[in-house]
């Protein structure tokens, strides 16, 4: 896996933080099954697992954050498919501010995601992992130039 | 529907909020009210819970000063249920933050009576005592009546910004709302927004009359001088974080702040000292107190939509951070996103409380 890192051999890329917060029924689910159906997606994420997306508070991404992530990814199961019928329907309503305040804190965006990953799409979990490494990668880059 | 109250002749505003006050008490429709007074020591107003109309004198709802949000007070007052009917005359941001509560299961309405009033705005309570001092004896009720001429006249310079900015100062969500911008004489009319303000007026002396033309024309001239004040962005919001030293005066006068247990108390925000040292080893350098950002943007992710902006946070500052006007800002902006108004009815449910299933789809940012 850690092959991911090397662009074409030349360079080492800058091994990122990125939490991603898991719901148990679905996107920890499909993570596992990514793992063994052996999917290779890059490991600059770590993984916490949490009962529900719902779970959620904004001082939990927020905290991550501060303390040095480079990125936050939330995913649960799509909506319609909690296990406790509604609770990803109240965490889309919670990030959504979240998201809309982050800039303000001075964090881009794009540090922040939100995805429905469930049991059985191990396929999509490695895509998502990808797209937001990239995205990360990208806030983190424009970041370093900004700063001079 | 509108209930006119006779004024006396020669009189004030106050004086016929006191009559229709006193009238409530002796016909029994309620047992106590709840309205700001004024005490004869001290420059202070505060609000006293009567339950004998005659001690009605003194009382003075449009004094401008707001010392505390009175949704809490009625909050502390209405925690158990009581037999008694209590009526709370509140300022439009008190009622709208007592809606919110209510909402939120912190309030037991049953018994309870909201009366709003139009709100001339308040001073910040050093202002208030200067000018009270520097006011020449004309004492605080001819203050209060000095203040309320300068706000029909339009004067609204040295008003708290909170007030500056505030669009909903008439009591529209109360039951009933005590009017008086528009009336040219001291009448005050009494308009009813529920089937609780009607049984609250039931058998009081008064006539019915109809729309109040020349005051809704007033109503507006002030509302759109004040939406154009508001504005819509920050501009330094870190900078005035660096100033905070999280005393946490903002969440104990906040009324919106109601958890018993807060997630943002200093045993839960502050680390064990090597803690501290292991982060500022990271980074070479830690602000201390530390975390001040991460205090205010969880405070108002957690209140942002049903922040009435009464800013009593600013007032409470002791930095002088403009929070009235950040929590202002945010607090529309939170608000906008789900078309939700606080304290506009009870029929409205919180944002956080309640879903559609088919919405937010942008919220999915990683995809296939």
């Amino acid at each position: 896996m850690s092959r991911s890192h090397f662009d074409s051999g030349e360079k080492v890329k800058k091994k990122l933080k990125i939490i991603g917060f898991l719901c148990n029924w679905c996107s920890y689910a499909g993570a596992d099954l990514a793992g063994t159906s052996r999917l290779q997606y890059p490991a600059d994420i770590r993984i916490i697992r949490v009962p529900c997306s719902g779970r959620m508070n904004p001082l939990l991404v927020l905290k991550c954050l501060q303390e040095g992530a480079d990125g936050v990814l939330v995913s649960g199961c799509h909506p319609g498919d909690c296990h406790y019928q509604e609770g990803n329907y109240y965490v889309r309503r919670r990030m959504l501010i979240l998201k809309n305040l982050l800039e303000y804190f001075g964090i881009d965006k794009r540090r922040f995601h939100m995805s429905w990953v469930s049991a059985s799409e191990g396929a999509k979990w490695a895509d998502v992992v990808k797209k937001v490494v990239e995205d990360v990668r990208d806030a983190c880059e424009e970041e370093v130039k900004t700063a001079g | 529907m509108v209930w006119k109250i006779q004024g006396v002749e020669g009189e004030n505003y106050l004086e016929s909020i006191k009559n229709f006050l006193n009238q409530l008490l002796k016909s029994k429709n309620v047992d106590a009210v709840l309205v700001p007074k004024r005490f004869p020591d001290g420059n202070n107003t505060a609000q006293v819970l009567i339950t004998d109309p005659g001690k009605l004198d003194d009382i003075d709802p449009l004094a401008p000063v707001q010392m505390v949000n009175s949704a809490q007070i009625v909050k502390e007052l209405t925690k158990d249920p009581v037999k008694e009917k209590i009526a709370s005359v509140l300022r439009p941001c008190e009622v709208r933050a007592t809606i919110e509560l209510i909402k939120l299961k912190q309030i037991l309405d049953a018994r309870l009576y909201i009366i709003g009033y139009d709100c001339p705005g308040v001073y910040n309570v050093k202002d208030y005592i200067e000018k009270l001092e520097k006011s020449n004896g004309i004492g605080k009720e001819g203050f209060t009546l000095s203040y309320v001429n300068s706000f029909l006249s339009g004067k609204q310079d040295t008003i708290r910004e909170s007030c500056q900015l505030c669009t909903h100062f008439t009591g529209n969500s109360a039951d009933i709302n005590i009017a008086w911008v528009g009336s040219n004489s001291s009448d005050v009319f009494i308009e009813v927004n529920s089937e609780k303000g009607q049984s609250l007026i039931e058998g009081l002396a008064g006539e019915k009359i109809g729309d109040l033309i020349e005051r809704n024309q007033k109503i507006n001239k002030i509302l759109d001088e004040r939406k154009k004040r508001q504005e819509n962005e920050i501009d330094d919001f870190l900078g005035f974080m660096q100033r905070c030293i999280r005393c946490y005066n903002c969440r104990e006068v906040c009324p919106l702040c109601y958890c018993k247990e807060c997630l943002l108390k200093p045993e839960k925000m502050g680390y064990s000292s090597d803690r501290y040292l292991r982060r500022a080893t990271k980074k070479g350098q830690i602000k201390m107190p530390v975390d001040t950002v991460l205090y205010h943007l969880t405070k108002i992710n957690h209140m942002a939509f049903s922040c009435v902006s009464c800013g009593l946070c600013e007032q409470a500052c002791p930095m002088d951070i403009p929070l009235g006007r950040i929590y202002n800002v945010f607090g529309r902006k939170a608000q906008a996103l789900f078309d939700y108004e606080p304290g506009r009815s009870l029929d409205d449910e919180l944002p956080v409380a309640t879903f559609k299933e088919d919405e937010l789809k942008e919220i999915e940012d990683v995809k296939e």
